[in-house]
């Protein structure tokens, strides 16, 4: 039995008379990829910027474990979400600085602790050791993480001119940068092709077991959400209609009915 | 297919020569003239005549000239590619030739004081330049106002001196904190405003601190603008040629004939030391992580909040530190001139100066120093054609965002390489 990374309870959240989000409540938990799908419009992006503070929250509570201490999220705003929280995130259409450097890209990641060591700007003006040295680890840090997505080649090209699924993996491992404690990821498999969503499900599953990092993860592609998934939370119109493992939920008759749709 | 193409440019010449006529005709075609004491219209006909032909041609021109390159599409535009290219490669070399021109050039046979005065005033605007390449360039903040900041600059060292008797380098300092906090205290306001609404903001500020210097008489004497700035001495040393008893001056100590160019050549080397000092620390700090944070805010100001950069404190220090380099800025034109007024800080300048930014191409250095040779030796070569300078400068940057719409050097150098082999 492992330990609660996420508590969400009635989370609740309208767009004047929208309800996009209805009385929600799930967990997730540490060393779980857990999976959030459903139709079109059925809330799903609205969940996760209600969790990293973009959204305001109507109604409920969030709260996120980090070392035996409940944080309440809904106390953060935007950018202290990932600072303070460490929760990181990616978004549906990629969000990437196309114009900087893939290198840099996962540089920004760590503006916090580069801008402490450049002590705010005075250290790395007058080319601190101290600085130089930190610098020197963030860059370690980013080629680590270009070596695993296979990118380290291309660390000094623009992040704009990748290919689409390089930029979706990018995307990714520039948020682990931050060194979070929860990854949430909105459709990371969104067109990609077979081989490239395979390696993707790999990436997934050693950010879940080496780094330790809880995911959650919104997803179409079943076959990303099948095979990696250790716990499903299937929305409709806002509301939690199902809620199990993955083989629970391909066999749901409520959810083949509301999303799946009736297979072969 | 050519034939349509020719039939379709004719007409939007054709076109483009009505519209040059509704807009030229009343404008430039009448003009009102003092005749036995009488205000008389008076009409010019044949240079509006110029302007419609000349607006009617070019559109047609660049009609077959955008259908040919639409053609070629794919193929890089040759000209503006050779020599982004060429600067790029040999960039570091040209950087230290252009240093070392501006070194000698006071010691150049025809640096005369027309020379020099039209050297010194580029060298601010490239030091302005550089300052809002900060703020535009590399945060993405389109900053309309910057003017405020070469005003507050302008003044705080002039009251400074003035009234304390302070020497240039302690008022220097003060000048660029004074610019600086206001600086902050625009940027406050504009935090949550992107685009066309900073713009239209920022403008309104610049216009704000003029009227606030008209009208505040006690404090900056309104219109009538303020005088006896003091001088700018070589440490201590006064430019002067009838100096008073017992003070030595600049030429006596040296030796030398006393020469009023001493003094231009002094604020001339003075100017590029502060434009030099503006240029190095805007290569470093765009280096450090601040630095980077800015040009991220500018790329996905979202992006930036998911990776929990502050966007509040990233775009204040882009504000204060480039208001900081327009306040030392301002320090120089106020001892320069000796007098200034609220005329001297129009919307205008900071149009020219923004013009400067865009045009050399958003957060190049390099560009900066391009674009400032380009339009300000522009305006100056046509300055005795009087009103037609402002057609000309125009003119110009139609035609630059024509064939460089993203700047002369548009090309961007990361702030960090892995190398090639990691
Ligand atoms: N800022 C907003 N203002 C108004 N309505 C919104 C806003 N954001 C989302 N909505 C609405 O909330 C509902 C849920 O949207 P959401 O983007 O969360 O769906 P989703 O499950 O992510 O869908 P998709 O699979 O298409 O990404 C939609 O009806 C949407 O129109
Ligand atoms: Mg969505």
């Amino acid at each position: 039995m492992s330990e609660t990374l996420l508590d969400v309870q009635n989370l609740t959240m309208k767009f004047g008379g929208l309800i996009a989000i209805d009385d929600l409540s799930f967990s997730a938990k540490k060393d779980h990829i857990t999976s959030i799908i459903g139709p079109n419009g059925a809330g799903k992006t609205t969940v996760f910027n209600c969790l990293t503070g973009f959204y305001k929250a109507t109604a409920g509570s969030m709260y996120l474990s980090k070392n035996n201490n409940k944080m309440d999220l809904k106390k953060f705003s935007d950018f202290k979400v990932a600072q303070k929280a460490g929760v990181a995130r990616t978004f549906q259409n990629i969000r990437l600085f196309p114009q900087m450097s893939v290198l840099e890209n996962m540089m920004v990641a760590q503006h916090n602790k580069l801008m402490t060591a450049s002590g705010f700007s005075i250290l790395g003006l007058i080319n601190s050791k101290s600085y130089l040295q930190k610098e020197k680890e963030a860059m370690e840090i980013s080629k680590y993480w270009l070596d695993i997505i296979g990118l380290t080649n291309r660390a000094d090209d623009n992040a704009g001119d990748l290919p689409y699924g390089d930029q979706r993996k990018l995307e990714i491992v520039r948020a682990m940068c931050i060194e979070p404690h929860l990854l949430c990821l909105d459709e990371p498999a969104a067109g990609l092709n077979a081989k490239e969503s395979a390696e993707l499900n790999k990436l997934l599953k050693f950010i879940k077991n080496d780094k330790k990092t809880g995911i959650l993860l919104i997803e179409h592609d079943m076959s990303v959400v099948m095979g990696i998934s250790d716990h499903v939370v299937v929305l409709n119109y806002g509301k939690k209609i199902f809620e199990g493992t993955a083989k629970q939920t391909k066999n749901s008759p409520e959810v083949i009915e509301a999303y799946l749709g009736t297979e072969d | 297919m050519g034939k349509d193409l020719i039939q379709k440019s004719l007409k939007d010449s054709l076109f483009t020569g009505i519209i040059a006529l509704a807009l030229f005709g009343p404008i430039v075609g009448l003009r009102t003239v003092a005749k036995n004491e009488v205000l008389v219209v008076e009409p010019k006909w044949f240079i509006v005549l110029l302007i419609v032909a000349f607006c009617a041609i070019g559109r047609f021109f660049i009609n077959i000239y955008s259908y040919k390159k639409e053609q070629r599409r794919g193929e890089p535009s040759s000209l503006g590619k050779a020599i982004s290219n060429f600067l790029d490669e040999k960039g570091a070399q040209i950087a230290i030739a252009a240093i070392a021109f501006s070194i000698i050039f006071p010691f150049m046979p025809f640096a005369d004081r027309y020379w020099m005065d039209i050297a010194i005033m580029m060298m601010t605007y490239i030091m302005l330049g550089w300052g809002l390449n900060i703020v535009i360039g590399l945060a993405g903040l389109l900053d309309l106002g910057y003017v405020a900041f070469y005003a507050v600059g302008a003044y705080s060292y002039a009251l400074f001196a003035i009234h304390f008797g302070w020497s240039f380098w302690i008022c220097l300092p003060i000048a660029g904190l004074f610019a600086g906090m206001f600086g902050i205290l625009l940027g406050f306001p504009v935090l949550r405003l992107r685009g066309d609404y900073l713009a239209i903001v920022t403008l309104a500020f610049g216009e704000m601190i003029r009227i606030l210097l008209l009208n505040w008489y006690e404090l900056t004497k309104g219109p009538d603008g303020l005088t006896g700035i003091p001088r700018p001495s070589f440490f201590g040393l006064p430019f002067k040629r009838y100096p008073d008893e017992g003070v030595e001056t600049f030429h006596t100590f040296f030796g030398l004939e006393y020469d009023p160019m001493q003094r231009i050549i002094f604020l001339y080397y003075l100017i590029l030391v502060l434009a030099l000092i503006t240029n190095a620390f805007t290569i470093k700090i765009r280096r450090l992580p601040v630095g980077r944070a800015w040009e991220a805010l500018r790329e996905d100001e979202i992006a930036c909040k998911s990776l929990g950069v502050n966007p509040r404190n990233t775009k204040l220090t882009a504000f204060a530190i480039g208001a900081m380099f327009g306040g030392f800025a301002g320090s120089f034109f106020a001892t320069r001139q000796a007098f200034i007024s609220p005329e001297s800080f129009t919307f205008i300048e900071s149009a020219i100066i923004v013009a400067i930014v865009v045009l050399g191409g958003m957060g190049s250095q390099t560009g900066v120093v391009l674009s400032t040779i380009f339009l300000i030796g522009l305006i100056e070569v046509f300055r005795d054609f009087e009103s037609y300078r402002m057609v000309a400068f125009g003119g110009a940057m139609v035609l630059i965002m024509i064939f460089r719409p993203r700047g002369i050097l548009a090309k961007r150098k990361p702030t960090i390489t892995m190398g090639k082999h990691g």
